[in-house]
């Protein structure tokens, strides 16, 4: 369990939880993001953005779906669940970002990762951040370095052209920081469900397939079941959604595809095998993937030990939504950042002006339209 | 603190943690470029409407045991989340302005709100700034920023004032420390004591005689407060019979005519009343009414036809003229006896003061409404003013006072108020706006006090009544004395 740290304690300048104490990322990860700050011209001016802007919304997770070979009829699999009422921790991660503003040069992001564990009927929690960062061309690629030097294992050839451009920015670090959280707790956790936000699909900028593969088998080799909750899906069969089909069916239960998913383009791979979740009665049901090369029945025995030793709501394991609720950033701290940015650079921040609404009155909807 | 908002003549202010403000304070809005100033008070003070705040106080609770957790937030951007939910707003009422150092009670413009300096104004500051007149201070207590409160003894000179608030929030005390400044700057009073509480001024704490016990004089009606008939007027006793006993107009005007029959013959006695009223040629029914009268007057024990018992509230008024009170002590008395008596000593006093006998004298009537016929109200805050009647009520019962009074107060000692219904009916006081007054007697501790009106230039400020040597309480008869 990650309360139980495998690592001596040494003496930080930063004072590091001891999950996380052996780490370097976190220190490196400070020093950059206060250097990074100290690149904003004194007294500079910094933009805010109409709306709220985070890795979500300007990005939006566009879910992969696979496509089932071996499909010839509309044909599900219901694995009903029983409860193993053995005490096992569960442990969720989620990370969150925001666009606090831009300045003349480039976008002042803020990032926070949480980690929820639940142990014996209690819940704790480990929230990382936040950490502003501004990012400018000059140096998103030191940046981005780090993060993939410490969260993909290697560093990528360090050539400008590797690095996303400053629109994407937000979205890469995020998931770099995630993966690093995720890297820590497959590492530092033995027989333990790990639950992470979104699916085990690989193959992406963000996810290359053996950074992922490497994460899952981490987990594995310490007796972990990494479980992937996607919160909305596209996946349909025949046409159909599958979240609408299981609805007939009694929770818990997972409906398994019949058939091989298959990436719609090349270089995407499923590293989990996908089901769909009904673990409570109500109107959710989420796609589920668990890691493929677990024994399928190990599989389901972990989502059989999830419902005996988490709390559930609509489906959603108790650990992931505080995972959620932890990283998320709330008006008030971007208002915390700005004013901790005005009293140690100087920097003022102002709104900008809706332009949609400047031009187009009542007319102006859309992104900033309100 | 920064400006916010202003709307109408209230101003919202922000305001953060480190910055110690409380409603009732004073605060100074400056603008350098315009070299003016807004004086404005603090009425109410709530939570900045901060965005996201429903969410971080929901995540963040930890009264919940079975969950906890840790931050790793060296940048310490924890701290300033704390510093924005603390943040408040303080809604103020903007009470003058300043310009080039004079004071004005009329805003016209408008400060900036970039440029804008505000920081808290003393009140000794402000004081300053209104000239409050000390030729005869009062000290009334201390205001929250610990420096003493003085208004002048001219500030309660013909004029109409209200002590109000709720039980034993220290209104009794304070209209008690007014009588005594009086007394000492030789004004006379004359108290309606309605439950016995001022018999005591002229004695300490500790039961002995204090500095005032010479000027303090107390009558007791059918104790040491007894009269002959001959020493009343005949408007006088028409007033007791017909306001105090519902004398119905055709008898009162038979019982004019038997007053005048024995005045004539220098008869005024209660036995010879008694005979006339037997043998009058009148009515029966007319007779009866007289005879009902005539047995509540005897029966007041207040009337005595032995002149040696009996007391001249003209010569008692004479020993305070130069300072000092005259406590009529309406413990024990009943409604009606109340009435007698006080319609006497009213109807008393107008004749004094229209002969110029008497220059003027301050009255203290607590719980008025108990004794006070319905047309007195009025008479009291216009034509007995002008005699030199000069009125303090004293009320834990905001509603038996009327609105006109209200309007017409020129200064009001509010203490605390919880219930909705009495802060309304205070709030028509004229002096200062009715949300002020709403907000900041909600609120207050006890022995606390808003000031309103002419003693403080029309700048409400909280004060905390200084205590007395004196024996102040009220006398209340406790069952579980001996218990306790």
């Amino acid at each position: 369990m990650i309360q139980q740290t495998q690592y001596t304690p040494t003496p930080s300048k930063y004072n590091f939880p001891q999950t996380l104490q052996d780490t370097a990322l976190p220190t490196r990860f400070i020093e950059l993001s206060l250097r990074s700050i100290k690149n904003i011209q004194d007294s500079a001016t910094l933009y805010q953005p109409y709306e709220t802007i985070t890795e979500d919304s300007i990005n939006p997770t566009e879910e992969i779906t696979p496509v089932f070979l071996g499909q010839t009829k509309l044909k599900l699999n219901q694995i009903p669940l029983k409860p193993i009422h053995e005490e096992t921790p569960v442990v969720a991660i989620d990370v969150s970002s925001i666009k606090i503003g831009e300045t003349t040069t480039g976008i002042l992001l803020a990032i926070r990762g949480a980690i929820v564990w639940k142990n014996q009927h209690h819940y704790h929690y480990l929230r990382i951040g936040p950490f502003p960062f501004h990012i400018t061309e000059e140096n998103k690629a030191e940046i981005y370095q780090l993060f993939r030097q410490y969260s993909l294992d290697a560093p990528e050839p360090s050539n400008h052209t590797s690095t996303p451009s400053l629109n994407y920015m937000q979205t890469r670090i995020t998931t770099l920081l995630e993966r690093w959280l995720q890297m820590n707790i497959a590492t530092q956790s033995q027989n333990t469900l790990i639950l992470w936000d979104g699916s085990l699909t690989a193959g992406t900028n963000d996810s290359p397939t053996h950074i992922v593969a490497q994460l899952l088998e981490t987990a594995r080799n310490r007796l972990n079941t990494v479980l992937a909750f996607t919160k909305i899906t596209r996946l349909r069969l025949s046409g159909h959604r599958l979240t609408d089909l299981i609805e007939k069916c009694a929770p818990p239960c997972l409906l398994e595809m019949d058939g091989y998913p298959i990436a719609p383009s090349t270089g995407i791979q499923f590293l989990g095998n996908i089901y769909v979740a009904k673990l409570t009665r109500g109107n959710c049901s989420f796609r589920l993937d668990i890691d493929r090369k677990l024994p399928r029945e190990q599989g389901v025995e972990a989502i059989q030990r999830l419902i005996a030793n988490e709390q559930l709501a609509e489906s959603y394991p108790e650990t992931l939504r505080l995972a959620h609720i932890y990283s998320t950033f709330t008006a008030n701290e971007v208002i915390a950042i700005q004013r901790l940015l005005a009293q140690t650079h100087g920097i003022k921040t102002v709104t900008r002006p809706n332009i949609r609404r400047l031009l187009f009155g009542p007319f102006g909807k859309g992104p900033e339209g309100g | 603190m920064r400006l916010y908002r202003k709307e109408g003549n209230t101003i919202q202010i922000l305001s953060f943690p480190t910055e110690n403000v409380e409603k009732g304070d004073y605060l100074q809005i400056e603008d350098p470029k315009q070299n003016k100033a807004l004086i404005t008070q603090v009425i109410d003070v709530q939570f900045a409407n901060v965005p996201g705040i429903l969410e971080e106080l929901l995540r963040d609770s930890t009264n919940d045991e079975n969950l906890n957790g840790q931050d790793f937030d060296p940048l310490e951007v924890a701290s300033h989340v704390t510093y924005i939910q603390d943040s408040r707003l303080l809604i103020c009422k903007i009470r003058a302005s300043l310009d080039n150092g004079k004071i004005s009670p009329t805003s016209t413009w408008l400060p900036s709100r970039s440029q804008s300096i505000i920081k808290q104004l003393p009140t000794t500051a402000l004081l300053n700034l209104i000239k409050i007149n000390h030729s005869l201070p009062i000290q009334l207590g201390e205001t929250k920023d610990e420096s003493p409160l003085n208004i002048d003894a001219t500030a309660l000179d013909g004029k109409l004032n209200i002590v109000t608030g709720k039980k034993e929030t220290g209104k009794s005390h304070l209209s008690k420390l007014l009588v005594l400044s009086l007394v000492s700057h030789g004004a006379p009073i004359v108290v309606l004591d309605l439950n016995g509480e001022y018999a005591h001024l002229g004695y300490g704490a500790d039961g002995k005689k204090n500095e005032y016990n010479p000027k303090v004089n107390v009558l007791t009606p059918s104790e040491n407060f007894k009269v002959t008939l001959a020493q009343m007027k005949l408007r006088v006793i028409l007033n007791i019979l017909i306001h105090a006993l519902n004398l119905p107009g055709t008898s009162a005007r038979e019982f004019r005519r038997i007053w005048q029959f024995l005045d004539e013959r220098a008869t005024l006695t209660l036995h010879e009343l008694g005979e006339a009223i037997r043998n009058w040629r009148c009515n029966q029914h007319v007779r009866d009414a007289l005879f009902s009268r005539y047995y509540a007057l005897v029966n007041s024990g207040f009337f005595t036809d032995n002149p040696s018992e009996s007391v001249s509230l003209e010569e008692c008024l004479q020993k305070i003229r130069d300072g000092g009170a005259l406590v009529v002590n309406l413990r024990d008395t009943s409604l009606v006896d109340r009435q007698i008596v006080v319609e006497y000593v009213l109807g008393k006093l107008v004749d004094l003061l229209t002969q110029q006998k008497l220059k003027a004298v301050f009255l203290f009537a607590e719980e008025a409404h108990l004794y006070l016929r319905e047309t007195y109200w009025d008479d009291i805050v216009t034509r007995m003013r002008h005699f030199g009647v000069f009125t303090t009520f004293v009320t834990n019962q905001p509603d038996t006072i009327r609105e006109n009074i209200y309007r017409q107060a020129d200064n009001v000692f509010l203490f605390n108020f919880t219930n909705e219904h009495d802060l309304e009916a205070v709030s028509r006081a004229a002096k200062v706006d009715a949300e002020t007054v709403k907000s900041i007697a909600r609120d207050l501790p006890s022995h606390h006090c808003l000031l309103l009106g002419t003693a403080v230039k029309d700048f409400p400020i909280v004060v905390r009544v200084k205590a007395l040597n004196v024996q102040t309480m009220g006398q209340t008869r406790l069952f579980f004395t001996e218990k306790n």
